[in-house]
C-alpha cells in the first residue's frame, strides 16, 4: 500500500510513518500544502492522508483541488479539532473519511485499510458471503450453512457492516459511525452487548466463531484459514 | 410650604393686634397723666361710640365701672386672654391689656380676637384644600415620574437577571441623556464589560491548557503503543497507562467540546432533525445493554416529529441522558423514554424509578465536575450532564430535572422546526 502523508506536525507524522513501515507499507511524507497538492495529483498512491492545518495550502483546499482535477484517490482527513461542522466540511470537500487527533494507530490503520479496499459501490450486489454465512440484502435474510438465523434490525445492520468489510478490522468508532450514526463515544458497552448477541446467534452450533475481537482495536469477520 | 405661609400670616396678624392694644393703652395712660381722670373717662366713652375698633373698661378707685363695655376686669395687670361664653355661638374672645393707674384706677384695653380665629379657620380651610390639591397633584406627578423611574430600574433588573441566567453579553440600555440613570447604566455596563472579559479570558486559559496538553498527551499515547508493540512484558501496566491517558484525553475533549458548544459556533451547522428517528436509534442502541443489566428500557415515540438543530449533538445529549439513567439505577429498574407533541412543540422525557436526585442537588447537576454526594465513587468525569446542558442551551431548549415519583425525570422541550 503506497501512502502519501501531508502533515506538518513532525511527531504525529513520525508516529504514523513508523507504524506503517512496521506493517510493511511505504509512506511518502510532505509537510507543505503546495508540495502535497503536486504530489497528490501527479503521484500514484493508494490513499492520501491530509492534515487540515497546513502551511502553504490548507488541507481542505488540497482535497477540493484534487477532486476538481479528477483525482479519485481516497482521502483520509486528519484534524485536531472535533465537531460536526468540521467533519461535514471535510466530507463535503471530497474527503472520504475523517479522523480526530490524537488517535490510536490501530484506529488510523483500520480506516486506511477500509478506504483502500472500499468495494466499488455496486447496486447489483444482492448478497454478502463469509465462509458459510450468507446475507441476502434484498430479502434481509441471513443463513449459516443453510440454517435460517433470525436477527433484529440492529443486529442485521451490524452484521452487514462487518460483512461488507470482511477480512478487515473495523474499530468501535467506525461501527458507531456506520451502524448507529453516532459521532461520539457513548461510554457504554453498547457495541460489546450487540456483538455478543450477534455472535451467539450466528455462531450457534459452530465450532469456531466467525467474528473475532482484535484486542484494543475492534472486530473482524473472516473465514478460518 | 403651606404651614410657613400660615405661620407668617398668623404671627403678623397676632402681633399687630397686640401692638394696637399696647399703643392705645399708652396713649390713654398719657392722657390720664396730663389731663386727669375726667378727661380719660370722656375719651374712653367717645372711643366706644365713634371708634368701634377696640373695647375698653375703666374702673374708678372704688372698682366701679365708669366707662367701657368689656365684661370684666382681668384680675392681674398685663396682657391676658379673656373668654366670654355666649349662648348659641362661638365664645367671644378678647385679648386684653390691664393697667392700674394712680389712685387705684384700673384701665383695660382689649380687642376681639374672634376675627383672628375666623381668619385662622378660613385660612386653615383654604390651606386644607390646597394641601389636598397639592397631594393629588404630587401623587399624580409622582406616579408618572416613578413610572419612568421604575421603567429604568426595571431595565437594570432585567439586565441583571439575564446576566444571572448566563447571558453575559446583556447590557443595561442607555438613553444618551446623560442623566443620573445614564451615568449609573454606563458604570454598570463598564463593570459588566470587565467581568465578561475576565470570564472569557478564564475560559480561554482553561481551553488553551486543555488544547495544548492534548498534543503531548497524544504523543505519550503513541509512545506507549510503540512500547506495547515492541515488548511482551508488562502488557497489563502498559494497557492501564494507555487507559489513563485516554481518560485524560476524553476529559479534555469533553471540556473543549463544551466550550465549543457554548461558544455557539456549531449553530451554523443546524438543519432539520428527524427527532423520531433519533430517539428510535438511541433507545434501540441502549435497549440490549439495559436488558443485559437486568433493567427495562421502554420507549414511546410519536412518529414524524422534527426539530431544528445539530443532529449529532442532540443524539449525544439523548444518549448521555439514557446512559446516565442506566448508570445510576439498580438492577430491576425501569427506564422510560417518551417523545410526543405538546402544545405544538416536541417534548421528550427520560425517566427512571431509581434513587432520584435530592431536591437541593437538582440545580447543580448540570455544573461542570459536579457529582452527587452519593456517587462520588462511581466512574465518570462529571462532565456528561454539563455537555447535556450546553447542548440544550445551544438549541435554546428547556431542560428540567424533576421527580418521577420515585426516581428521576428529565424533560426536554425542543425548539420548533424552522
Amino acid at each position: 500500500m503506497r501512502i502519501l502523508l501531508i502533515e506538518d506536525d513532525s511527531k504525529a507524522a513520525s508516529y504514523i510513518l513508523k507504524g506503517l513501515s512496521k506493517l510493511g507499507h511505504v509512506g511518502d511524507h510532505l509537510t507543505d500544502g503546495r508540495d502535497g497538492l503536486i504530489a497528490a495529483t501527479t503521484g500514484s498512491y493508494d490513499v492520501v492522508v491530509i492534515d487540515r492545518m497546513l502551511p502553504g495550502l490548507e488541507g481542505l483546499a488540497i482535497v477540493r483541488t484534487m477532486r476538481e482535477a479528477g483525482v479519485k484517490t481516497p482521502v483520509l482527513i486528519l484534524t485536531a479539532r472535533k465537531g460536526v461542522a468540521d467533519r461535514v466540511a471535510g466530507l463535503n470537500a471530497g474527503g472520504d473519511d475523517y479522523l480526530t487527533k490524537p488517535f490510536a494507530f490501530t484506529e488510523f490503520f483500520a480506516r486506511l485499510v477500509a478506504l483502500t479496499r472500499r468495494p466499488p459501490l455496486d447496486a447489483r450486489d444482492t448478497s454478502l458471503t463469509v465462509a458459510d454465512l450468507e446475507m441476502n440484502l434484498i430479502e434481509h435474510r441471513v443463513t449459516r450453512g443453510g440454517r435460517e438465523i433470525e436477527l433484529l434490525p440492529r443486529e442485521f445492520n451490524l452484521l452487514r457492516y462487518l460483512m461488507q468489510n470482511a477480512g478487515r478490522v473495523v474499530t468501535r468508532t467506525m461501527i458507531l459511525e456506520h451502524v448507529w450514526d453516532f459521532h461520539f463515544d457513548p461510554k457504554s458497552k453498547i457495541i460489546e452487548t450487540h456483538l455478543s448477541r450477534l455472535r451467539s446467534k450466528i455462531d450457534k452450533g459452530a465450532k469456531r466463531g466467525l467474528i473475532q475481537t482484535i484486542r484494543g482495536t475492534g472486530y473482524v469477520i473472516r473465514p478460518h484459514t | 410650604m403651606g404651614s410657613i405661609v400660615y405661620w407668617t400670616v398668623e404671627t403678623s396678624l397676632d402681633r399687630e393686634i397686640t401692638t394696637n392694644i399696647e399703643a392705645e393703652a399708652e396713649l390713654l395712660q398719657k392722657e390720664f397723666k396730663s389731663e386727669g381722670f375726667d378727661e380719660l373717662v370722656r375719651t374712653v366713652r367717645d372711643r366706644g361710640t365713634f371708634i368701634p375698633a377696640l373695647d375698653y373698661l375703666l374702673l374708678d378707685g372704688n372698682g366701679k365701672r365708669v366707662a367701657g363695655e368689656l365684661p370684666y376686669m382681668p384680675p392681674a395687670p398685663g396682657l391676658t386672654e379673656m373668654i366670654v361664653p355666649r349662648s348659641g355661638g362661638p365664645n367671644y374672645r378678647y385679648r386684653v391689656l390691664a393697667l392700674t393707674l394712680d389712685g387705684g384706677i384700673k384701665l383695660a384695653v382689649g380687642d376681639d380676637i374672634g376675627a383672628l380665629i375666623e381668619i385662622r379657620q378660613a385660612f386653615l380651610k383654604a390651606l386644607g384644600w390646597a394641601l389636598i390639591a397639592f397631594l393629588a397633584l404630587s401623587l399624580l406627578g409622582g406616579m408618572l415620574l416613578s413610572r419612568a423611574f421604575m421603567r429604568r430600574v426595571n431595565a437594570i433588573t432585567l439586565t441583571a437577571e439575564s446576566i444571572t441566567e448566563g447571558k453575559l453579553a446583556a447590557r443595561v440600555p442607555v438613553r444618551d441623556t446623560d442623566d443620573t440613570f445614564d451615568r449609573l447604566s454606563n458604570t454598570l455596563n463598564r463593570m459588566l464589560d470587565r467581568t465578561q472579559t475576565l470570564m472569557e479570558s478564564l475560559v480561554q486559559v482553561s481551553n488553551n491548557i486543555a488544547h495544548s496538553l492534548r498534543t503531548p498527551l497524544g504523543n505519550l499515547r503513541h509512545m506507549l503503543e510503540e512500547v506495547r508493540g515492541r515488548t511482551k512484558k508488562d502488557q497489563a501496566t502498559i494497557d492501564a497507562a494507555v487507559n489513563e491517558v485516554d481518560t485524560i484525553l476524553e476529559t479534555f475533549s469533553a471540556l473543549l467540546r463544551i466550550a465549543q458548544i457554548e461558544a455557539g459556533v456549531r449553530q451554523s451547522g443546524f438543519r432539520e432533525v428527524d427527532l423520531t428517528d433519533l430517539f428510535a436509534k438511541v433507545t434501540d442502541a441502549f435497549s440490549d445493554l439495559a436488558e443485559d443489566q437486568g433493567k427495562t428500557l421502554v420507549a414511546e415515540i410519536e412518529p414524524a416529529l422534527r426539530t431544528w438543530g445539530d443532529r449529532e449533538l442532540l443524539a449525544e445529549m439523548v444518549a448521555s441522558l439514557v446512559d446516565n439513567a442506566l448508570r445510576h439505577t439498580p438492577k430491576g429498574a425501569h427506564i422510560d423514554v417518551t417523545l410526543q407533541l405538546k402544545e405544538s412543540l416536541p417534548v421528550a422525557t427520560v425517566g427512571d424509578d431509581g434513587p432520584g436526585i435530592p431536591e437541593d442537588e437538582r440545580d447543580r447537576i448540570f455544573d461542570r465536575y459536579y457529582r452527587l454526594q452519593r456517587s462520588i465513587d462511581t466512574p465518570g468525569s462529571g462532565l456528561g450532564l454539563s455537555l447535556v446542558a450546553a447542548v440544550a442551551e445551544l438549541h435554546q431548549m428547556k431542560l428540567t430535572v424533576g421527580t418521577n415519583s420515585p426516581g428521576l425525570q428529565m424533560t426536554m422541550t425542543f425548539p420548533p422546526n424552522q
